[in-house]
């Protein structure tokens, strides 16, 4: 069922004479496609590279490439000689009024059989790549699938397409416009992983205790795109990625899915699959004091002040947990004092670290100065 | 009524048709399912569905094609994973048909012919289960009988006559409804931004296979012993999985017992908070999940909770109320809140309200003088009332509003705790129709004594 791209080239004219005098033309057969190339490296825009096999005699030609039903970027078509460079030359290209097309003029030193290849970017044909990863049931590897996904819904129609990304060979497969499919770009097994939970003192309660629906805490799978683990033949591409676990018969359970960034090799990819209920944290603000506190109606004066923070973290589960708690301090801050392994990520950022055993529950604390002028 | 659906799978040979001729291909065999799981989640509208069944392929290219029409699948979602170990079998594509809706092909190559146990997985919709509890308090309210049940129900559009059903306890992250998912028609994953609809076109399947007749008759029938629910921790979840299978058809709701404790000790817990309870006091029902409280052998996953009293020997009960419980973890600490309750009251009044301890200082300048630091001493009284005949344990808990304070209680207040740094507690153990009174007073330092 093939469409409307075909007649893309509509007309193969070969001019003995110069465009602008009386012509003598010959109107040709249309070259079949010899091969067809789907581009998917950029995930805004497809580029398709055709090779076909033009008849050319010599002196000028008028190669006529017309469109009709698809969505083709007319800046964006290319056209170049293949089989015999040095003796074919593009002398000019024109656009006629009002037509999807575009004419070609070329100068053949002598009859030719020229391979050309016409590249174009093409709407409404894209990629998406997807991954599936699957967890072993002590979640210390995962075994990741890649997925490329090839929808095309560009009203054309290639009957056997190479469709290539990252400049490798995706697959080679016929693709019907309405037709979406889905092949398996790389597999890794067997790569190792973290798990961690992320307590953000801005986006959860401090006292759970206190609230009225459940408070969960989010968990995080790590792991980094390097050829030890498997993976590091390229970057990972942003996609959707669903987790799974072994639940030890035979059979998975799904953990959650989340939308991954671009990962380039070395880099770590960290990827949300749910939330933990069995692990409990509880802030609370314990002291305030200001220090070389002397307001003044006149001068600014330093207002100088130190915040106690605890936190009762608690460990429902049976197994270790890794927490990290993000704490947001503003202005000129310092830990002054902290009974846990922390460390400044940023002006506004302030991450303590915690490892808890199975069921174990502990108090943190830790004292902030904020360095301060009072000045009105 | 309702349009049966069916999910459909057929093994077809298409050797080195095209795709475009895939409506044309000669279908070879309808294998039977042999054994169904689902995995149902309750935080999500997601059931995970893996379909056992065996395909009898041919050595080389083999085409399978899986169609859907009419449930709440995520064509996204499907997997198909085969089980031989003999052999060589690769996946190699899967293909959603151009303007054909509920229709996926596998395109699969053995390295020999012969049967491949082959599993296929993939989410639905429509299927959902919930936890409910019913506690029923003795007469004297220091012990409960708890029973918790899960209640599955089906409205994917799908007969599951002969399930392995298993629950799952968690919160997953999800990104899209798989309910919107299914509904994506002949674009799946979507479409490119920006790209125009395609009229659709009717999808012919050969050898269109009669949907089973409902089995009502085993969903109502009961069995010699309830059903066993076996509970194991997975990750940050709790997997559930019900003794045997279950017969979960299509609109239909099926109760099991998940748990039951007898003689669950519990206390009475009365908290006064008008900050953020209102004037009223709450009452709550006091307990752990764990061995102690004759529970903790598995999280209790959140719910409607009925609660109900035995009012006399003769079994005859009150319904007390109900509530949603949260999540409670293994060894996690319970408070039901049961709401307003007038058993036990409170009343706080502000006795006096003065300035005190003024710090003064002069302007250079003009030589006036001016209040720099004050305290603001404001006292209160504080009537705590119970008018239950059993014991209560009464918290009564003051929001000071300020940093910088000292508190000076005095009378029958119990035991006195700094909750953070601007909020006090009082806890009082209450006797059956007991009264206590008490008062206290916050001095709250201003200006330069706020230090």
């Amino acid at each position: 069922m093939k469409k409307l791209l075909p007649s893309f080239l509509a007309a193969l004219m070969v001019l003995a004479l110069t465009s602008g005098a009386s012509a003598r033309t010959k109107l040709t057969a249309l070259p079949e496609r010899e091969s067809v190339t789907i581009r998917l490296d950029n995930p805004d825009a497809t580029l398709i590279e055709e090779e076909r096999v033009l008849t050319l005699q010599a002196g000028e030609n008028l190669v006529d490439f017309s469109w009709r039903g698809v969505s083709v970027n007319p800046d964006s078509i290319r056209f170049k000689v293949l089989s015999h460079p040095e003796a074919v030359t593009l002398l000019s290209v024109s656009y006629p009024p009002g037509e999807a097309a575009l004419i070609w003029r070329i100068n053949a030193a002598a009859p030719l059989e020229e391979r050309v290849r016409i590249s174009y970017l093409l709407r409404d044909i894209d990629r998406l790549v997807a991954y599936r990863a699957v967890a072993d049931k002590a979640e210390t590897t995962l075994d990741i699938t890649g997925l490329g996904v090839l929808r095309n819904f560009s009203g054309e129609d290639f009957d056997g397409a190479l469709i290539s990304l990252d400049g490798g060979a995706l697959m080679t497969t016929p693709s019907i416009s309405g037709e979406t499919r889905r092949a398996v770009l790389f597999r890794a097994n067997d790569v190792p992983m973290a798990k961690t939970l992320l307590w953000d003192s801005n986006n959860l309660p401090w006292e759970p205790e206190r609230e009225e629906s459940d408070v969960s805490i989010p968990v995080y799978y790590e792991f980094i795109n390097t050829p030890d683990a498997g993976l590091g033949q390229g970057s990972l591409w942003e996609g959707k990625m669903r987790i799974f676990q072994d639940d030890g018969y035979d059979a998975t359970i799904f953990l959650g899915e989340d939308n991954v960034d671009f990962t380039p090799p070395g880099a770590k990819m960290r990827v949300k699959i749910g939330f933990s209920r069995d692990v409990k944290v509880t802030k609370k603000r314990i002291g305030y004091e200001e220090l070389n506190h002397r307001p003044s109606r006149k001068d600014p004066v330093l207002r100088d002040r130190v915040e106690r923070f605890t936190f009762r973290v608690e460990n429902f589960k049976d197994t270790p947990v890794a927490l990290e708690i993000v704490e947001h301090p503003s202005g000129d801050w310092e830990v002054t004092e902290a009974n846990v392994k922390w460390e400044r990520k940023s002006s506004s950022e302030l991450v303590l670290y915690v490892a808890l055993g199975p069921g174990e529950k502990r108090e943190l604390a830790y004292s902030n100065l904020t360095r301060d002028i009072w000045n009105r | 009524m309702k349009t049966k659906s069916i999910i459909k799978v057929a093994l077809v040979i298409s050797l080195l048709l095209p795709t475009a001729a895939l409506a044309k291909v000669d279908l070879v065999t309808l294998p039977e399912q042999e054994r169904v799981q689902l995995t149902i989640y309750n935080s999500a509208d997601l059931t995970l569905a893996r379909d056992m069944r065996k395909l009898t392929m041919r050595e080389g290219e083999n085409r399978l094609q899986f169609s859907w029409a009419g449930t709440l699948i995520d064509p996204t979602s499907l997997e198909l994973l085969p089980r031989a170990l003999d052999r060589d079998i690769l996946v190699n594509d899967l293909l959603y048909p151009a303007r054909v809706g509920g229709v996926g092909v596998w395109n699969v190559a053995a390295s020999a012919a012969g049967p491949v146990p082959v599993e296929i997985s993939y989410f639905t919709s429509g299927i959902s289960w919930r936890a409910f509890y019913m506690a029923t308090l003795s007469q004297d309210e220091a012990s409960m009988e708890l029973e918790g049940y899960v209640l599955v129900n089906n409205s994917s559009g799908e007969d599951y006559p002969n399930a392995e059903t298993r629950l799952i306890v968690g919160k997953i992250n999800l990104l899209d409804r798989v309910a919107e998912l299914a509904r994506r028609g002949d674009a799946p994953y979507g479409r490119p931004i920006g790209s125009r609809p395609m009229p659709q076109i009717q999808y012919e399947m050969e050898n269109d296979e009669v949907a089973a007749p409902r089995a009502v008759a085993k969903m109502m029938m009961g069995r010699a012993a309830p059903k066993e629910i076996v509970k194991e921790g997975l990750s940050e979840y709790f997997l559930y999985t019900i003794e045997g299978t279950e017969e979960i058809n299509d609109g239909w709701g099926k109760r099991l017992t998940s748990f039951s404790a007898e003689s669950v000790p519990v206390e009475s817990l009365y908290r006064y908070e008008p900050e953020r309870y209102g004037e009223g006091v709450i009452r709550f029902i006091s307990f752990a999940n764990d061995t102690a409280h004759k529970l903790g052998g598995e999280p209790i996953p959140g719910g409607a909770v009925m609660v109900f009293r035995e009012s006399g020997d003769d079994g005859a009960l009150t319904f007390v109320g109900a509530r949603e419980t949260k999540y409670i973890p293994k060894e996690g600490e319970v408070n039901l809140n049961l709401g307003v309750t007038r058993d036990v009251r409170v009343k706080v009044t502000e006795m006096s309200s003065a300035k005190d301890g003024y710090e003064w200082n002069t302007y250079k300048q003009t030589g006036r003088k001016y209040i720099e630091g004050h305290m603001d001493v404001l006292s209160y009284k504080v009537e705590v009332e119970n008018l239950r005949g059993q014991r209560s344990t009464v918290e009564v808990r003051r929001n000071l509003g300020w940093n910088f304070w000292d508190v000076a209680s005095a009378g029958d207040y119990g035991k006195y705790e700094k909750v953070d740094a601007d909020t006090i507690q009082y806890t009082l153990n209450m006797a059956p129709g007991e009264k206590k009174t008490f008062e206290y007073t916050a001095r709250l330092r201003r200006g330069t004594l706020a230090k």
